[in-house]
C-alpha cells in the first residue's frame, strides 16, 4: 500500500516538484525500502534518458514553407483591413439609412411610373373607344336620316350634339335635310341642329340656299333668325325675295323687315 | 535582458503585426515539432503538422485570448495529431495500423532510434503523447491540464502509470 503511494511520487520526487515535507517522506521511505531505493534507480536512469535525447531538427523545408504562408497571409491582411474599414465606416446608421431611403424612393417612382404610363394606356384606350363610338354613332345618324319614319329622322338629326366638330358628310347631310326633307319637324330640328355650326361656309350657304326654298312659316324664321345671327350678308337677297313673294305669311314678312335694318 | 514573453508577442500577432510571429517560430517550432515525431514517428508527417500547426496559429491569431502560448499551441499540436490520427482511422482499419506503420517505420529506420525512442513507440499513443509532452517537453501537470482538457490530478496519475509501463520496456531492452 505504501510502496505504491510511493512509487506514484517518485517521478515528484526526482524532479523536485514535492513540497519539503513530502520530499522527506519518501526520501525517509526510500531509505528503509529496497524495492523504492531500486524504483529511484530505474527512474533516474529514464529521465536521464528523456534528458539526453536528441532534438530532432526538421528539414529547411518547413520553415521556407512557413514564412512563405506568412507573407501570403500579410497580403491578403492587407486586403481584409481596407475592406473592414468600408464595410464599418463611422456614419453605419446614415449609410443605411439612406440605402432604406433610396429603396423606398425607388418603389415610389416605380410605382408612379407604372401608374402614370398605365392611365395613359388606358387613356389612349378611351380615347379609342370614344372614336369608335362616334363612328358607329355617325354611321348610325347617316342611315337613319334615310328612314321613312319622321321620328327617327329627328333623332338622328339631334344626335349631331354628340359631334363637337362634325365633318362635312355630317353636315351636308344635315343640310340635305333641312332643304329636302318632307317633315316641317325634322327640317326644324336641323336647322336647330346647323345653328350650332354656323361658323362653317357650308352651314351659311345651306341657311341661305333653305331660306329659298322654304315653304313652312315657322322654319322661315328659325333660318331668318339664325342669319341674322350670323350677320350673313348673302341672306337679305332671298329675304328680299321672300318680302316680294304673295304666298309668304305676313307674320314672316313682318319678321324679315324688323331684321333686315339689323343685317345692314 | 529578459526576452519578452510569449504571450505578449502573441498578443502583438493577434493586433496583425504579423511578422512577430516568426520568433515565436523560431521559439517554438522544434519542440512541436519533436513532440509530434516523438508521439507518431513519422518525419513527414511531424513536419506537415507543424507547418499546419504554426498556419492555425496565423489564422486563428484573432481567437488568442492571453491565455498561456504553451499550452495554446500544444492544444493546436494535440489536436491536429488526434485529427490525423481519425481520419487514419477512417480511411486505414483503426489505430492498429497506424501502430503498425509506426512499428514498420521504426524498423526501417533502426539506427536513428534511441533506445528511448524504442520504449516509447511501445506505448499506445496517448500514453506516448503525455509522456512526451510532461518529460520531454516539459510542460507542467496544469498546463497540460489546459490542453488535454482534463484536471491536473488525473493527468498526474496517467503519467505516473505511462511512466510505469515505460520503465519495464526500457529495463527489459536495456
Amino acid at each position: 500500500m505504501k510502496t505504491t503511494h510511493i512509487v506514484d511520487s517518485i517521478s515528484e520526487y526526482l524532479e523536485g516538484t514535492l513540497t519539503k515535507e513530502e520530499h522527506t517522506k519518501v526520501a525517509q521511505h526510500i531509505s528503509q525500502c529496497k524495492a523504492c531505493e531500486q524504483d529511484v534507480v530505474d527512474y533516474q536512469k529514464l529521465f536521464n534518458a528523456f534528458k539526453e535525447e536528441p532534438l530532432k531538427t526538421p528539414s529547411d523545408a518547413l520553415e521556407k514553407n512557413f514564412l512563405q504562408l506568412l507573407e501570403e497571409e500579410k497580403q491578403n491582411t492587407v486586403k481584409v483591413v481596407s475592406l473592414n474599414k468600408r464595410a464599418i465606416p463611422k456614419n453605419y446608421w446614415g449609410n443605411g439609412l439612406l440605402k432604406i431611403a433610396a429603396s423606398i424612393a425607388l418603389l415610389v417612382t416605380a410605382f408612379t411610373a407604372g401608374g402614370y404610363f398605365k392611365s395613359q394606356e388606358t387613356q389612349t384606350q378611351l380615347a379609342q373607344v370614344e372614336q369608335e363610338r362616334l363612328q358607329l354613332k355617325k354611321t348610325t345618324m347617316m342611315s337613319l336620316l334615310e328612314n321613312q319614319s319622321a321620328s327617327k329622322r329627328i333623332q338622328a338629326v339631334s344626335y349631331i350634339e354628340d359631334f363637337k366638330s362634325p365633318d362635312d358628310a355630317v353636315v351636308a347631310a344635315l343640310a340635305d335635310r333641312m332643304l329636302h326633307d318632307e317633315n316641317t319637324n325634322v327640317r326644324l330640328t336641323a336647322v336647330d341642329a346647323l345653328s350650332k355650326f354656323s361658323a362653317s361656309t357650308l352651314v351659311k350657304t345651306a341657311f341661305v340656299e333653305a331660306l329659298g326654298t322654304e315653304k313652312d312659316p315657322s322654319v322661315q324664321i328659325a333660318i331668318i333668325q339664325n342669319l341674322v345671327k350670323l350677320q350673313e350678308k348673302k341672306a337679305v337677297g332671298p329675304m328680299k325675295k321672300l318680302l316680294e313673294q304673295e304666298d309668304t305669311q305676313p307674320f314672316v314678312k313682318e319678321e324679315i323687315n324688323n331684321v333686315l335694318s339689323e343685317i345692314i | 535582458m529578459n526576452p519578452i514573453p510569449d504571450e505578449q508577442i502573441m498578443a502583438e500577432v493577434a493586433k496583425g503585426n504579423l511578422d512577430e510571429l516568426k520568433v515565436l517560430f523560431e521559439r517554438h517550432h522544434l519542440h512541436i515539432y519533436n513532440f509530434l515525431l516523438k508521439t507518431c514517428g513519422d518525419k513527414m508527417l511531424s513536419e506537415d503538422l507543424t507547418q499546419d500547426v504554426f498556419y492555425k496559429v496565423m489564422k486563428y491569431r484573432s481567437s488568442y485570448k492571453n491565455g498561456n502560448f504553451v499550452s495554446w499551441i500544444f492544444t493546436i499540436a494535440r489536436n491536429s495529431l488526434n485529427t490525423y490520427y481519425r481520419r487514419n482511422k477512417e480511411v486505414s482499419d483503426g489505430l492498429e495500423k497506424v501502430e503498425h506503420h509506426l512499428t514498420a517505420n521504426v524498423n526501417k529506420d533502426h539506427e536513428e532510434k534511441t533506445q528511448l525512442q524504442h520504449a516509447l513507440n511501445q506505448l499506445d499513443t496517448s500514453d506516448r503523447a503525455v509522456l512526451v509532452m510532461n518529460k520531454f517537453n516539459g510542460i507542467k501537470y496544469d498546463e497540460m491540464a489546459e490542453i488535454m482538457d482534463s484536471t491536473p490530478g488525473a493527468l498526474k496519475t496517467k503519467v505516473s502509470r505511462a511512466l510505469q509501463k515505460l520503465k519495464t520496456i526500457y529495463l527489459e531492452n536495456e
